[in-house]
């Protein structure tokens, strides 16, 4: 009998021990889990631009990558024909989840309202800024609702 | 969410303490097999300090330190209370220090959640270094030894001792840590910014290499090889270490006595069990007996194992626990060196980095060479089990790096410092974990593989607790009457010899002079080995770790008749064989001078000394020469004649299988060959067989000895013969040379030989039921070291008659 209640009691022990490693398996795998989950949710939120030209032309894109630049160049991910914007005149980018608007040493500057744009400065959505003769409007996704949390 | 995960996994780990001390509690009453025991209480006392401090320590981590590395505390508390009482359940006396030092360590941790930073090991590196040389430099002159002898690595203060190589080796991490972080930026040339440390370190290595303190000499090398690697990323350093290593290696082996024979003991452990490879055997043989699931705590036998708490406690723990046990301890040392390599990873600064994972090559390095030692994967180091092992420097020296691990993984807010090339970190990982397998697979290979081997072994001195707690069977005679029992109830068991003038035959089971004779031989079946079922043998192992209680054995002696003899034979040197010759069962074999198994404790050296050699079955291991008389009548069985030419007795005993070893459940000395004719010698047993052909018509019968023996499940089942009966001879040549021995006006033939060696005078009588005799034929030979045909000729005869008229 003494020998049959520790047997129970030494199988216990060797689950215990167990239990204590697969908990800290379990809870290195759920943080695992949850940065995967945190990295995939951060999907950087898509980008609409609408430009509006002197001449009344309207352009407009959407981009989901990272980084944008607009300028006369035609290698641009946004190219616009106005001759008062230089060749590579603004970037917008996303990085510590936001979107910035950074001027490449442009000729003519870049402006937002009376302000210019020297420093990267956040865009948020429906925000406006104007290069050369051309004027742009931003529109950025709804954000996912997992990475407000 | 930090504290949560805490919390729980200290739960758990406080689950698995109390059924740990649960369990050794209830040991003794698991060993006695009843519940009136003395049930082992002092340890609840050492789970109640850790279940305190362990609670306080969580607490203020928790809240001083909310980002610090939640697995970490638990998984040292895990595996420093599993220590504790380990030690506790070795030897209470150095349980109750180790629970003192504990509370000191943990206390230390405790306080030292309140550091908010630990620059100032940066700022004072110099000094602190200083310190702990200055320290170790002292055991030189005023070291001393906890235990009396052996290296003098400690410094005493009446009953307090510290070992300062123990903190020496976290200084050492800090001092190398923080001048690196200073230096390396600084673009110098490497081996510029190495000089200062190589000069540093080769003196403290210098100064442990004078000390004969060699593990950890060889620990502060690698330490210092892996923390120059780790900061400049150079391989070449790891290889110029190696090399250097291997060099020093080599040179111990050659010109150090302690490293030669440790070296020596670890390639070829099996040449000396008994001394320079003492320790590891036993390590061996302990984690054999733990095999997989283990005897449970407190209900092995860790104490043979010398310094079980502090050098050996992973053998202490693999007996008790298996390797169920040991694989999880190994996994939460894994989990240490993981956690310990991510807060380096993510140290905010070079100078935390390099400590951080200095730390954990400190915990993991010294795991593997003292783990390594102890499964005979590496040469035996002195050096402690971190966290695990007995000492109060290293307790507190673990504690505290603990303490600086948690600290530095403190600082999740902070982006971790650029870390140029990830490798060498990777690589440090990869060796520990290599180093963990491959300790794994070692204690899987001793436990399983190597295991049931290693527990026959003589020198496993568990077989001597388990008679003690285990009733050995009883060897019996063939009417029942005891022969050998037990003395003295559960735990105190010892044989108890009975009938003792047939010592030399039934032989002895003893802890210190081993077993012989049928007590030998006999063995699986008195110790319940073999004949049990396998169901009741593996309950009985898994329940008590000891097989079932042994089974009773009958043998074919007549204690009667066996009395008889050893009445007439006291005073004489000589045996005698008295067997069935139909059956081959042996009535009686009688060898003199004889002793008492009784007193083989006090008197067994001298048993072993005697000149008469009464320690040997003369009957079966005596080699007596024929001489030419003794032969006539198997010459004459043969021939008609009564004499023949010494090529022609080859063919004698050929026939009567005088070269053939007779097989039974005794030692026997191997018969001579046909090349051996000049000095034909035959054993008693020999002869007697032989002898059988005149009283049973020609045929030679397989001897028995051990008849019987009672299995739980069928009851007596008769045990065969080992050997095959012979033809010897036709019934009717057989038949006729017995008449022409026949005595007159009796019922039996007998004849009597003297032989002559050197100056040595033997007497051999031999006799038998004539081969008309109706009931159970019988044969008889009487050997004397001593020219008395007389008294041969009065033992052979009464005897025969006797047996004749039961």
């Amino acid at each position: 009998m003494t020998a049959l209640l520790v047997l129970i009691l030494r199988v216990a022990l060797a689950i215990a021990l167990y239990a204590f490693l697969w908990r800290i398996f379990l809870t290195l795998w759920q943080d695992l889990k949850q940065q995967g989950e945190f990295l995939s949710s951060q999907k950087k939120p898509g980008i609409h631009i609408h430009a509006v030209m002197e001449n009344g032309k309207d352009i407009q894109h959407r981009f989901i990558q990272s980084e944008v630049t607009i300028g006369r160049d035609p290698n641009c991910d946004f190219p616009v024909m106005d001759e008062a914007i230089s060749a590579h005149h603004v970037r917008i980018s996303y990085h510590h989840t936001q979107w910035w608007l950074e001027d490449l040493n442009s000729t003519n500057g870049t402006f937002i309202g009376k302000s210019q744009v020297t420093v990267p400065t956040v865009l948020i959505t429906s925000d406006q800024f104007r290069c050369g003769g051309t004027s742009f409007t931003i529109l950025v996704d709804l954000v996912d609702a997992k990475l407000l949390n | 969410m930090n504290k949560i995960t805490q919390s729980r996994l200290l739960q758990i780990t406080a689950v698995f303490l109390f059924l740990q001390t649960l369990i050794i509690t209830l040991s003794p009453a698991v060993r006695a097999r009843t519940w009136d025991v003395d049930y082992r209480l002092t340890q609840w006392i050492a789970l109640g300090l850790w279940g305190l401090f362990v609670a306080r320590a969580h607490y203020d981590i928790t809240r001083k330190l909310p980002d610090a590395d939640p697995y970490l505390f638990p998984a040292a508390a895990l595996i420093s209370g599993w220590g504790l009482l380990t030690i506790w359940r070795l030897d209470p006396n150095f349980g109750a220090r180790q629970a003192l030092w504990f509370g000191v360590s943990s206390s230390v941790l405790i306080a030292g959640t309140r550091l908010a930073s630990i620059d100032f090991l940066r700022r004072y590196k110099y000094i602190l270094l200083t310190c702990g040389t200055f320290l170790v430099a002292l055991t030189l002159i005023f070291g001393t030894n906890p235990s009396g002898g052996g290296p003098r690595l400690w410094l005493g203060y009446s009953d307090f001792y510290l070992q300062p190589s123990e903190p020496l080796k976290l200084l050492l991490i800090a001092f190398l840590s923080a001048y690196l972080a200073d230096k390396l930026p600084s673009r110098l040339r490497t081996i510029h910014i190495l000089y200062p440390t190589i000069i540093l370190s080769g003196i403290v290595i210098l100064l442990l290499v004078v000390q004969r303190d060699l593990g950890t000499a060889s620990i502060f090398t690698a330490l210092y090889a892996i923390i120059i690697y780790l900061a400049t990323g150079r391989k070449r350093i790891l290889f110029i270490s190696l090399f250097l290593l291997a060099l020093v290696g080599v040179a111990g082996y050659s010109f150090v006595g302690i490293v030669h024979a440790r070296v020596a003991s670890w390639l070829n452990p099996w040449d000396d069990p008994s001394g320079s490879s003492y320790q590891i055997i036993q390590s061996l043989i302990a984690i054999a007996n733990g095999g997989i699931i283990g005897r449970g705590p407190g209900l092995g036998s860790p104490g043979f194992i010398p310094v079980a708490i502090s050098d050996f406690i992973y053998a202490a723990i693999a007996e008790e626990t298996g390797l169920f046990g040991t694989l999880g301890l190994l996994a939460i040392i894994g989990v240490i060196i993981t956690r310990g390599l991510r807060a380096a990873l993510r140290a905010p600064d070079l100078f935390r980095r390099i400590l951080a994972a200095g730390i954990t090559a400190y915990f993991g390095f010294q795991t593997i060479l003292i783990v390594g030692g102890n499964l005979r994967l590496l040469p035996l180091t002195g050096v402690t089990l971190p966290f695990v092992s007995y000492g109060g420097s290293s307790l507190l020296t673990s504690f505290v790096a603990l303490l600086i691990l948690l600290n530095i993984s403190n600082h999740l807010d902070i982006d971790p410092a650029p870390l140029p090339k990830p490798q060498p970190y990777l690589l440090l990982g990869l060796f520990l974990f290599a180093g963990l397998f491959a300790s794994a697979l070692a204690n899987g290979w001793w436990s399983v593989v190597r295991g049931p081997d290693l527990l026959t072994r003589s020198d496993n001195q568990r077989r001597m607790i388990e008679e003690r707690y285990v009733s050995r069977g009883l060897l019996l005679d063939s009417t029942n009457s005891i022969i050998n029992n037990n003395n003295g109830e559960i735990g105190t068991y010892s044989r108890n010899y009975k009938y003792v003038d047939l010592a030399p035959v039934t032989g002895y089971t003893d802890p210190l002079y081993g077993q012989a004779g049928l007590e030998a031989s006999l063995d699986d079946y008195l110790r319940g080995v073999k004949g049990n079922p396998t169901g009741s043998l593996l309950w009985s192992n898994l329940l008590y770790g000891t097989n079932p209680e042994g089974l009773h054995v009958r043998l074919s002696i007549d204690l009667y008749l066996q009395n008889r003899t050893d009445e007439m034979m006291v005073g004489s040197r000589g045996a005698v064989v008295l067997l069935n010759a139909k059956s081959g069962e042996i009535l009686v074999m009688s060898s003199h001078p004889t002793f008492n198994p009784n007193h083989l404790a006090e008197s067994g050296a001298k048993f072993l000394t005697d000149p008469n050699k009464p320690l040997i079955n003369r009957a079966t291991l005596g080699q007596y020469p024929t001489g030419s008389t003794i032969m006539e009548p198997f010459v004459q069985a043969l021939t008609g004649n009564s004499s023949a030419n010494e090529t022609f007795m080859v063919n004698v005993y050929k026939a009567f299988g005088f070269y053939q070893t007779p097989q039974i459940q005794l030692p026997t000395a191997p018969a001579l060959s046909e090349d051996d004719i000049a000095i034909m010698r035959v054993s008693p047993l020999q002869m007697a067989l032989a002898s059988t052909v005149f009283s049973n018509h020609g045929l030679i019968p397989a001897p028995r000895i051990a008849m019987a023996v009672n299995t739980p499940s069928e009851g007596w089942i008769s045990l065969p013969a080992l050997g095959m009966p012979i033809e010897a001879l036709q019934a009717p040549a057989a038949d006729e040379a017995a008449s022409s021995y026949l005595v007159e006006n009796q019922t039996y033939w007998q004849h009597i030989g003297h032989a002559q060696e050197d100056r040595s005078s033997f007497t051999w009588f031999i006799g038998g039921t004539s081969p008309n005799w109706q009931a159970t034929p019988l044969v008889i030979v009487v050997l004397l070291e001593e020219d008395d045909l007389r008294l041969a000729q009065r033992i052979g005869q009464e005897l025969l008659v006797d047996a004749m008229n039961p």
